[in-house]
């Protein structure tokens, strides 16, 4: 403090705009991790992980007969969503309280920004950190793409997908941060919250088995003569039967009833929005070659209920694939339902972030 | 004609309505009654010292006067703007230095005043000059472009300092500006909030050494559990009764020429030799002067005759006996 007399340009009253206001909020705290050391550790660290068992599927699935382009890329996929349900939380659920506890966040308060603009700064940074994960697999995609059997349609809207689920996440750490006073706690509930997108609808679907538990009539799959014959070399048409006549019950379950459960869960949003691959020329060929194409055609399955579950339901062959009976997609309700309580927690978090603040959790200071 | 008219009064309502005034200011946290009854008035050109105890409920009144804490009762008007109705208007005009010291820690000085600058709506060109210059005007222009990590406190502080002064505020919170800061940083920070001030800026200072509020201080409001228990202008605290210690190589006299004036003291005598000093109170600074000059007339050979202690310390230590 050496010169005595406050300095002079003149700062005229001003304006801040809603969207310099989120870039500047947005630039602050990329800034921040930017240069902090902790990130690019981490972001090596997944890189090895997610390297080596990309390489480890290529050498394995590559022994068989189909290019294992297909299976790595769905791998990636499937690695990246599923760490970054866990980093997400991570990099998102300290953001509000962060400043909280050092102090900034009256500072920010006390400026021309409002509640909305901080969220939205704070989410918009803490997604772009965490595409940071999916950024660096890109070489591990560019991989799986040299094989060529990367069913392309399919690729951008995994990669986008996936985007879409880590900003679902970061904005769920984010509103919780803001209602939170300590980062611990804001961590675990987003985490409680993600495994409840993720494992609860798993849970709660294998549960609701036992409600769905019906008593279908089936009858008897008859095979072609040559098949039962002892010397019977040709190839096994599983396809190839006709249902008997005679009818009988059997335990079977709706699932078809309580698929919607699935539909937050996360994987199951990115793999059903993913346009699938037409039926392979070859019928050998396994058409959901990775974890991705798995899960998809498990939820079609489950659409279709006991129909899919049972040859010959009512004495009528079941269609396979069940995709013929198209019951629509899933994933618009599951993204819904996301977006819905995203979009909530967000609104109570910037009730939270209004100033002049009414009440104050008890225990905390605003400075 | 009618405009000019109708500008004039809103002119007048404005001039009026210049500076802070808060009445019947009440705030409680749970069942901590922070702030219990608090009227404050800050004019413009004036450093308004807020004084009290320890959890006296001051930096409750700040953050109300801020814009980011809601009374529970009470009016707020900041330059005849309610922060409740309209805080970023309010904020606009306000510059906040809290007594907690929270930055960015990865970003340099200078990055955080410019980020702050744009949370104003400054511009780019604008906010880097703006920054450049309050470096330099708290002294850390060297230390512009290392992270606000390695900052001591008294470093952190000068940074607060000019975070709350980026937007050019006519009004200035200042939350315990002094602590941490070394000799010469307080001479240097009460020339700039006097220079602030009479440059028309309405500062609110809360401090506990109160010898340095009595020279940048026009006026003190002094809280206590949450009430303002006293509010005064630096001239009446000099009216007001103070105590003297009066120091002589010769107490014997001293004490003779006290008596023959009717002045009740209490007196310490040197064990080495025969002077010695006597504390006494005196009805303002007049009195102080001519009872100096009868004592120097009739000869007592005086040492020191001074205040026991600073004027508002003098309020504050009254205010404490008048205390249950
Ligand atoms: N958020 C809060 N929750 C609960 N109690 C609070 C809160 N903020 C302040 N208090 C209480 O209100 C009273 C006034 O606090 P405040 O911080 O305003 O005191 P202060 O005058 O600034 O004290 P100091 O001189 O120590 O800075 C204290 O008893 C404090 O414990
Ligand atoms: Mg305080």
């Amino acid at each position: 403090m050496s010169i005595s007399t406050p300095p002079r340009t003149a700062v005229p009253a001003s304006k801040l705009g809603y969207l310099s206001g989120i870039g500047t909020v947005f630039g602050l705290e990329i800034r921040q991790r930017v240069r902090n050391r902790g990130w690019y550790i981490m972001l090596g660290i997944w890189f090895v992980v997610v390297a080596a068992v990309v390489g480890l599927a290529a050498l394995s699935v590559g022994l068989e007969e189909v290019g294992p382009g297909q299976m790595m890329f769905e791998l990636v996929i499937a690695f990246v969503l599923f760490f970054g349900m866990l980093i997400a939380p991570a990099l998102s659920a300290n953001s509000i309280t962060g400043d909280r506890a050092n102090g900034t966040l009256a500072i920010l308060q006390n400026t021309l920004l409002t509640p909305g603009q901080l969220l939205w700064g704070k989410w918009l940074a803490s997604w772009a950190a965490s595409l940071g994960f999916l950024v660096v697999t890109i070489p591990l995609i560019g991989w799986a793409m040299t094989y060529g059997d990367v069913y392309l349609p399919a690729a951008p809207v995994l990669v986008g997908m996936l985007a879409v689920e880590l900003g679902i996440v970061c904005a769920l750490g984010v509103g919780i941060s803001a209602l939170a006073n300590r980062t611990l706690f804001a961590v675990m509930v987003t985490y409680l919250l993600v495994a409840l997108l993720g494992l609860g609808t798993l849970i709660a679907y294998g549960l609701s088995m036992q409600l769905v538990k019906v008593e279908v009539q089936v009858s008897e799959q008859v095979w072609p003569e040559e098949y039962q014959s002892g010397e019977f070399y040709g190839t096994w048409d599983e396809e190839n039967y006709t249902c008997g006549t005679r009818l009988y019950p059997e335990q079977s379950f709706a699932t078809e009833r309580i698929t919607w459960l699935l539909a937050a869960n996360p994987f199951v949003v990115v793999a059903d929005a993913v346009p699938q691959a037409p039926a392979p020329a070859d019928e050998q060929m396994f058409n959901a070659a990775g974890p991705m194409g798995a899960i998809s055609e498990g939820v079609r399955y489950s659409q279709a209920g006991p129909k899919s579950q049972i040859p010959c339901l009512n004495g009528v062959k079941s269609v396979d694939p069940p995709q013929a009976q198209n019951p629509g997609p899933l994933w618009p309700l599951g993204l819904g339902i996301q977006l819905l309580l995203a979009a909530g927690i967000l609104v109570a978090g910037r009730n939270k972030l209004k100033t002049p603040a009414g009440k104050l959790a008890s225990g905390t200071r605003i400075a | 004609m009618k405009t000019t008219g109708m500008s004039r009064e809103i002119e007048q309502h404005r001039f009026f309505d210049q500076g802070i005034t808060a009445t019947g200011l009440a705030r409680s946290f749970g069942s901590v009654k922070a702030v219990e009854n608090i009227d404050f008035h800050a004019e413009p050109g004036r450093v308004t010292a807020l004084i009290g105890p320890n959890g006296s409920g001051k930096t409750t009144l700040l953050l109300m006067l801020a814009s980011l804490l809601r009374p529970d009762a009470g009016t707020i008007r900041v330059n005849g703007l309610d922060p409740l109705a309209e805080p970023r208007a309010v904020r606009s005009m306000l510059g906040w230095m809290p007594d907690t010291l929270g930055f960015w820690e990865a970003l340099t000085s200078r990055e955080i005043l410019t980020t702050v600058a744009a949370l104003y709506g400054i511009d780019k060109a604008r906010a880097k000059v703006r920054a450049n210059e309050l470096l330099d005007v708290v002294g850390l222009g060297e230390l512009a472009d290392t992270p606000a990590r390695v900052l001591s406190r008294g470093q952190a502080q000068r940074l607060s300092m000019a975070r709350a002064l980026i937007n050019d505020p006519a009004v200035l919170l200042l939350d315990e500006p002094a602590s941490g800061l070394d000799p010469g940083a307080r001479v240097q920070l009460r020339t700039m909030v006097r220079g602030l001030a009479d440059s028309g800026k309405t500062v609110v200072i809360s401090s506990h050494v109160l010898v340095e509020l009595d020279e940048m201080a026009d006026a003190a409001v002094f809280l206590s559990k949450g009430k303002t228990v006293r509010s005064q202008s630096l001239a009446e605290a000099g009216a007001q009764d103070r105590r003297y210690t009066i120091a002589s190589l010769d107490l014997a006299a001293l004490r003779a020429g006290l008596e023959s004036n009717n002045l009740q003291a209490s007196y310490l005598g040197n064990l080495e030799n025969r002077g010695g000093s006597a504390k006494l109170k005196l009805p303002g600074e007049n009195r102080a002067a001519q009872l100096l000059g009868a004592l120097v007339g009739a000869g007592i050979p005086i040492t020191a005759f001074a205040p026991s202690s600073g004027l508002l310390e003098e309020t504050y230590l009254s205010l404490e006996d008048e205390m249950p």
